[in-house]
């Protein structure tokens, strides 16, 4: 019986990535004495993981600060591009030294 | 939450991103399309919303901590890029099932059968645009690609659509690109799926289906551009269930609507497209809802007559999606009605226009303010928000807080533009269908249709082949 399948070359449907891999900031030596950021999507629960947070880091780690997800925003809500596009600013003002954003839930 | 982390790291300043653990495969693979493949998370245990303030004070304190002070103390393995095919480049060869066999199994296609895309096909495609077959029309979350002519005739021709569907497919993705839309958000947990909404004479000239079971499968150009878009969501947008699509059920995609223009005519009324100042244009408009309901036998000789049950209807379909007018979106809930022929005519017949329609809509389609917040605060858990603090705080209008009357009725949207009325389906019969828009997650974003200069001569052509 003849082979119906006929012959195709096919083409890649994806098309190029826009970035590249880029290196990840330098890490800290400690945590303590350090302004860590807290960043929040307002959903989830992350007012109460940031605060049982605070306590264990504060616990492990003399004099750790703590910038309030207050400060931020809602980091995706219906401003998320304008929000996030104005954290580095926030970060260098405030003497942030380390981000946590949450919550990817 | 990965996009304010990426923006710390690239800033200079370390991150930790708090992810439960279900969404790990997805932090995974968005972490790709924002070029810091290595960014690393703290797992969360479970989902907060199912356990007690014990509970998930143990699991932050024994599991999450560690993962965050890890992360922002030690420095993760360095990568680097992953090759890939280009633009151009053959990737099978074979039959028909040598060929849908690799494309399933690299996650290329959506489970049906593909038409393959090989060059000769791809070429009648771009015959219908004048745009060059590298033109980006933008750059597309999560997997951070290039929208380009190219991959639209790709997926078009994978999709099954006809040569002559390309500048729909072009003002699709047009679309598609646009922030106000937010392609980023089409893996959230809703699962929501893209409506298009078509309108102009290209409706005709294409043979799509206006009337009768638009909805419905069955009809090549409603069916293969519909089946376009989702394609194109995956293969160029990167969105893959178990990875960056994290659906907790999640929809298959919809076919085309395509407006009656006919009837709309008839009536005085203006289309869909005149919402985007493009009346009587060529024109897709795209929006995203995670579901929707058919309201059947809506009943009455007046408009005042049809209304209470449209009314009822309307509030019906609304519950979480309440967070787009206040609270998660400001303003950005545009709930979409699809109305058959004859409610029109017979709305229409009452001395309404579109916005009489709209008007009544808004100020009567409205719930009580403690539902409203029982929605967002107590059910949705969403912990310290009430429509008096947002008001104090000059977020939302004075009408979502008239009074402090908890039994006050507040509206569905801010205004009554924000509701989208289309005219399609069954010319004989008496229904509308509510679609629960997702606000930011989807936001109504229209394009024109460009059509090739020698538009008449190519269609002809691409009718006899």
């Amino acid at each position: 019986m003849a082979d119906n399948d006929g012959y195709y070359e096919a083409l890649w449907p994806r098309s190029p990535r826009q970035t590249k891999v880029k290196a990840l900031s330098p890490r800290l030596d400690t945590l303590a004495g350090k302004t860590i950021a807290q960043c929040w999507d307002q959903v989830f629960r992350g007012n109460e993981v940031f605060e049982f947070l605070e306590e264990g880091l504060k616990a492990r780690f003399p004099g750790v600060k703590f910038v309030s997800w207050r400060e931020f925003g809602n980091t995706h809500g219906s401003d998320e591009r304008e929000v996030v596009a104005a954290l580095p600013k926030k970060f260098k003002e405030m003497g942030v030294d380390a981000v946590i954003s949450g919550m990817g839930c | 939450m990965l996009r304010a982390s990426a923006a710390g790291e690239l800033s200079g300043v370390p991150s930790s991103t708090l992810v439960c653990e279900g969404f790990l495969p997805l932090a995974t693979a968005a972490s790709v399309g924002l070029g810091l493949p290595n960014m690393p998370v703290a797992r969360v245990i479970g989902h907060p919303g199912v356990q007690s303030r014990e509970q998930l004070r143990t699991n932050v304190l024994d599991t999450t901590l560690q993962h965050v002070i890890d992360n922002l103390l030690k420095a993760p393995e360095a990568v680097k890029d992953d090759s890939e095919p280009g633009a151009r480049d053959v990737v099978a060869k074979g039959g028909f099932d040598e060929i849908n066999d690799y494309f399933y199994r690299n996650e290329l296609s959506d489970g049906l059968p593909i038409v393959p895309p090989t060059r000769e096909k791809v070429e009648q495609f771009l015959r219908f645009t004048e745009r060059a077959p590298d033109e980006s029309l933008g750059n597309l979350l999560p997997d951070s690609r290039a929208a380009t002519i190219w991959s639209i005739a790709v997926n078009g021709v994978m999709a099954g659509c006809r040569p002559e569907y390309m500048p729909v497919l072009v003002a699709l993705i047009e679309a598609m690109a646009d922030h106000a839309y937010g392609v980023e958000h089409s893996g959230n947990t809703p699962g929501g799926e893209t409506l298009i909404i078509l309108n102009g004479p290209i409706v005709k000239q294409l043979g799509f289906n206006y009337t009768q079971g638009v909805m419905r499968d069955g009809f090549m150009a409603n069916t293969s551009v519909g089946r376009f878009w989702r394609l194109y969501l995956r293969n160029v947008a990167g969105f893959l269930p178990h990875k960056n699509d994290k659906a907790t059920f999640g929809n298959t995609w919809r076919v085309v609507v395509a407006e009656n223009e006919d009837a709309v005519k008839k009536i005085g009324w203006e289309p869909t497209s005149a919402d985007f100042g493009m009346s009587g244009e060529n024109t897709v408009m795209i929006s995203r809802h995670t579901g929707g309901n058919h309201i059947s036998s809506v009943s009455g000789a007046t408009a005042e007559e049809l209304m209470p049950y449209i009314c009822d209807a309307m509030l019906k379909q609304y519950s979480w999606q309440i967070m787009f007018t206040v609270g998660q979106g400001y303003d950005t809930l545009r709930p979409q009605i699809l109305m058959s022929p004859i409610i029109a005519e017979t709305i229409a017949g009452s001395g309404w226009c579109k916005a009489d329609f709209r008007r009544h809509l808004f100020e009567h389609a409205r719930m009580p303010a403690h539902q409203f917040e029982r929605i967002l605060r107590d059910w949705t858990q969403k912990p310290f928000w009430s429509l008096k603090a947002e008001h104090e705080a000059g977020r939302i209008p004075k009408l979502f807080r008239e009074s402090d009357d908890p039994n006050r009725l507040v509206p569905l949207v801010w205004k009554p533009e924000d509701f989208l009325v289309t005219v399609t389906g069954d010319l004989s019969r008496n229904s509308i269908y509510i679609f629960a828009h997702n606000g930011v997650l989807g936001y109504p974003v229209a394009k024109r249709i460009a059509l090739p200069k020698n538009w008449e001569q190519c269609l002809a052509g691409s009718k006899k082949s």
